[in-house]
């Protein structure tokens, strides 16, 4: 097992070993796992992959650990639904969401990144573990390293959803709130790289914990029976995730997994954070900074790292990119829970959002084949919807009052 | 002496304008550029500062001043 060949940069394409480095030391641009796919070609097959474990690990060789995985075993394989009912509702011939709402160990996708993060945490032998986080990679971690028996660091921006601070201290990691956005938790975070020797998972760890996201590209494919739907729609925060998507499928590709690639990729965003979306509107490959205000906490990233690469995937791919306004996101959120009987948090609701206003544009052909990625569970952004979905009806425990409040209005 | 990776952003009416050469004189840093792009509306400098700790911070808040965004570029190399 083991298919890196090292790290490459992305601006550049210097070649660096593969050790803990993210930085190209000439170009200051990030660096990317490279890998043998001349050899991954010889071994990888789809009955190869069908026949393993129904989890990410089921594509290991493109995965960038040397050793076997210790961390995140039973992380992604999640489902990928036909949504009937939501087809009918937004008026289009064939839906599909990919739901990592329910997703191990805390119901985000970020238990992809994760898995890999820290198994090669492991693998460089680091014993702590850190991460400046939105909320959904921050209970990852906590979890995740947990059963690693890592040592733990988290750093938040001080005012997140009590779901996502209670769903961190639960592991028990030392939580630290940051008073300040992500940005600034972020920057903070890098000078403390600088001074501990720490796995910091998106920093110096970052390219290979990157590469956790192709697996949701993977799956999408094989799970559609080896096929990439046509439009493909993705909330952006720091823009990793659409370009892994993106990149697994045109590995796939490569390797002869998938015939051909026909697909466009959307980029989605909060309007009170809406920097990837604005550079691809405006044609800009310049990704300019944006003072995030918006419910979609685990989106609100105002200076993405990798908004170029989102920006250039989108492109790439012909797609295109929407923003939808809190209200949107909450309808929308109200929208998936009544059609499809998932409860996604703010992030799921940009993502549907966008869709329908895509679609309402003829941006997205109705009659194409549709992908949403819901990519985290509503019960971490409570807050969010608690006054907008009306409240039970209170009766006293007697058949009169059941009537009086309920079943004659039911009945009339 | 610290050196500090950073990514300069500039609107369209400072583009033209040398206020990375300004900065470094008036702050003593020397900046060595990495990478630049610039469209018809938004420049982009990649570089790094290398300085006395308060003249780069005092640099960084000079151009952000005059409307130049400085974004860290995260993060620094470990050394
Ligand atoms: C639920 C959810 N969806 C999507 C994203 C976006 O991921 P990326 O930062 O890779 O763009 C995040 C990031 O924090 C998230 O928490
Ligand atoms: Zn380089």
């Amino acid at each position: 097992m083991g298919y890196v060949k090292g790290l490459r940069c992305r601006e550049c394409g210097r070649g660096y070993p593969k050790e803990s480095l993210y930085v190209c030391e000439y170009c200051f641009g990030p660096l990317e796992v490279d890998y043998d796919y001349e050899g991954i070609k010889e071994k990888l097959n789809k009955e190869v992959i069908e026949y393993r474990a129904k989890n990410l690990w089921r594509y290991r060789e493109l995965l960038p650990l040397d050793g076997e995985p210790t961390v995140g075993l039973e992380s992604g394989f999640t489902p990928l639904i036909r949504a009937v009912n939501l087809e009918k509702a937004l008026g289009v011939k064939e839906l599909y969401i990919k739901d990592d709402s329910v997703n191990h160990p805390t119901l985000s996708f970020k238990d992809r990144v994760v898995a890999v993060a820290l198994s090669k945490a492991k693998e460089f032998g680091f014993d702590t573990v850190a991460c400046a986080s939105t909320g959904n990679l921050a209970n990852s971690v906590a979890a995740q390293a947990a059963i690693a028996n890592l040592k733990r660091y988290i750093f938040i921006p001080a005012d997140l959803e009590l779901g996502k601070i209670v769903g961190t201290l639960i592991f028990n990691p030392i939580l630290v709130a940051v008073e300040g956005n992500y940005d600034q938790v972020n920057r903070l975070c890098s000078e403390i790289a600088k001074r501990h020797k720490w796995a910091f998972v998106n920093i110096n760890i970052r390219p290979y914990y990157a590469e956790g996201s192709k697996t949701f590209g993977y799956e999408i494919a094989e799970q559609l029976g080896w096929k990439a739907p046509r439009n493909i729609i993705v909330p952006c925060a720091g823009g990793s995730l659409i370009t892994k998507i993106w990149k697994g499928l045109k590995e796939l590709q490569n390797l002869e997994l998938i015939d051909r690639i026909d697909t466009k990729i959307y980029a989605a965003q909060a309007t009170g954070c809406a920097p990837i979306v604005t550079g691809i509107k405006e044609n800009s490959d310049i990704i300019r900074p944006v003072k995030p205000n918006t419910i979609a906490r685990s989106l609100a990233i105002g200076n993405p790292a990798d908004g170029i690469y989102a920006f250039r995937t989108v492109k790439e791919s012909g797609g295109w990119a929407e923003d939808v306004s809190d209200d949107e996101i909450v309808e929308a959120m109200k929208l998936l829970a009544a059609t499809q009987g998932i409860f996604t948090e703010t992030a799921g609701g940009v993502t549907l959002g966008v869709t329908k206003k895509l679609i309402e544009q003829g941006r997205i052909p109705k009659d194409e084949s549709i992908l949403i990625c819901i990519t985290g569970n509503g019960l971490k952004t409570q807050e969010a919807v608690t006054e907008k979905i009306g409240k039970p009806i209170k009766i006293n425990p007697n058949i009169a009052s059941f009537e009086e409040n309920i079943g004659r209005e039911r009945r009339m | 002496m610290t050196k500090k990776m950073v990514k300069l952003i500039f609107p369209q009416e400072l583009i033209k304008e040398p206020v990375t050469f300004r900065m470094a004189k008036q702050f003593d840093v020397i900046p060595n550029i990495r990478r630049a792009n610039v469209t018809g509306t938004v420049g982009e400098l990649i570089l790094e500062l290398e300085g006395q700790d308060e003249r780069i911070e005092e640099g960084i808040e000079y151009l952000t001043k005059l409307g130049v965004k400085v974004e860290p570029i995260v993060g620094d190399i470990i050394e």
